[in-house]
């Protein structure tokens, strides 16, 4: 399999746990940086060029409330769970849930194979 | 900073125009919270770091495209019928130019048959040109007004009412319906045509075949109106059935069988007319012509024992 395959399965894969992760993210209200450094913090690391198209459109779509204020010297647009995005929420947590759970069941001992070959990697040259 | 306005007013270039204010409102403040977290852990920025931040972002054109998708020409709901009714309608422009070709051909006295395909050729390409715009536009306008088609078939159907699933062979692919169909018009206008013109406007024609072929080739006729019905009738359901393999063979073998004995006539062509005697001598066109009669009937042929074999298949499957 080549990188660019890789890259492209992997896009697919992050795509709607993104939206998950934003609109959990977005309890609190936050702008475009403030976000992607709350995301990255948590280990979710987003390019610029997905985050900020995904948040307007989740915002279009009434799952997200949006206000300009000023902060710092500058302008700045804040965007927070609206109640439509509240409502969602929590079923989609589940469904997360139960789709992890199952897939967890269904990778099983591919995930252990893929553990232990990790820490065989990464375990230091020389020590037994 | 003139980079960054520089970068946002790019982006904003590719915009739809209700869009270009607050995108590039929005873009500006989350390029200029980067530029500042950056700037606090490397002192002043220069213009070469800056560049170097626009271009982590990506092109103008990425980005407003990211922004706002460009939505296709057609909607992916009516691409199928898009391409059903481009094929279709092309289909039938083909047969009537392929009509209008032949008759404009034997009305004349100076085009060969290079000139007929050229002509053929040339009045195709004109009409196609338009429906292909037409047809584009009108479903552009459709996708446009109504993303989803309001009577859509994939959702009132039933399992039950799908053909059964049969040999891969058993679609019949709209191309060979409208090949055929332009075939069968053509040897009709070919005919036909010269029956109904003044003895004026004979003496000026290219009559290429004998008078002999021509009565022969009239006594076609029936069999290629059954052709015609054939093909019509495969256009209503477009899958090879026992029935209509049946009417196939039968046309197929009337052709072959006509193809032959065409085949065996002396003389076949028209001796005075033919103006190619300046090139071949009249033996090898005569020649030439019963090899192509030949090999229409070893075509129809082959077509004949195809469709048994088919008939076969289908026989042993039932």
């Amino acid at each position: 399999m080549t990188t660019a395959q890789l890259d492209k399965m992997r896009l697919e894969l992050r795509r709607g746990v993104l939206v998950l992760a934003v609109l959990g993210s977005l309890k609190q209200p936050h702008y475009g940086y403030s976000l992607r450094q709350q995301l990255q913090q948590g280990g979710i690391d987003i390019d610029e060029g997905t985050l900020y198209p995904l948040i307007r459109r989740l915002a279009d779509q009434g799952l997200l409330d949006s206000e300009w204020q000023q902060g710092e010297g500058r302008e700045r647009r804040y965007y927070q769970l609206s109640t439509l995005g509240t409502e969602l929420l929590t079923p989609l947590i589940n469904e997360w849930q139960q789709l992890n759970g199952a897939l967890t069941h269904v990778l099983g001992d591919l995930v252990d194979a893929t553990k232990n070959v990790t820490s065989a990697t990464n375990k230091p040259k020389g020590n037994p | 900073m003139e980079l960054v306005k520089r970068y946002i007013a790019a982006v904003q270039r590719e915009l739809p125009e209700q869009k270009r204010e607050e995108i590039g409102r929005e873009l500006n403040a989350n390029i200029m919270d980067q530029l500042d977290a950056l700037s606090e852990q490397q002192g002043e920025l220069t213009a070469s770091a800056v560049s170097a931040v626009l271009k982590q972002l990506g092109h103008p054109r990425t980005v407003a495209q990211q922004f706002v998708p460009p939505l296709p020409i057609i909607s992916s709901a009516y691409m199928s019928l898009y391409i059903n009714t481009l094929f279709m309608v092309l289909g039938v422009l083909f047969v009537l130019q392929v009509i209008g070709s032949s008759m404009a051909w034997l009305g004349s006295a100076n085009m060969g048959l290079l000139g007929y395909l050229f002509n053929l050729a040339r009045g195709f390409m004109e009409d196609a040109y338009f429906a292909f715009t037409a047809i584009t536009i009108g479903f552009w306008l459709m996708s446009r007004k109504q993303p989803e088609p309001k009577s859509c078939s994939t959702k009132n159907w039933l399992p039950e009412q799908l053909p059964a699933a049969g040999q891969t062979w058993q679609h019949i692919k709209l191309q060979d319906i409208f090949t055929d169909l332009a075939t069968y018009i053509f040897l009709l206008v070919v005919i036909w045509y010269p029956q109904f013109m003044s003895t004026e406007q004979l003496a000026n024609i290219n009559m290429l075949l004998s008078d002999q072929v021509m009565l022969i080739l009239q006594w076609a006729t029936p069999v290629i109106a059954l052709g015609i019905g054939c093909s019509l009738w495969q256009l209503r359901t477009r899958l090879w059935n026992k029935n209509r393999l049946i009417m196939n063979v039968v046309v197929n073998f009337h052709f072959a069988g006509f193809a032959v004995l065409i085949a065996t006539i002396t003389p076949l062509l028209q001796v005075p007319v033919v103006s190619l005697q300046k090139v071949f001598t009249l033996l090898q066109l005569e020649r030439t012509a019963v090899i192509v009669f030949v090999v229409i009937a070893l075509i129809t042929a082959w077509e004949v024992v195809r469709d048994i074999w088919r008939l076969r298949i289908l026989g042993s499957t039932h």
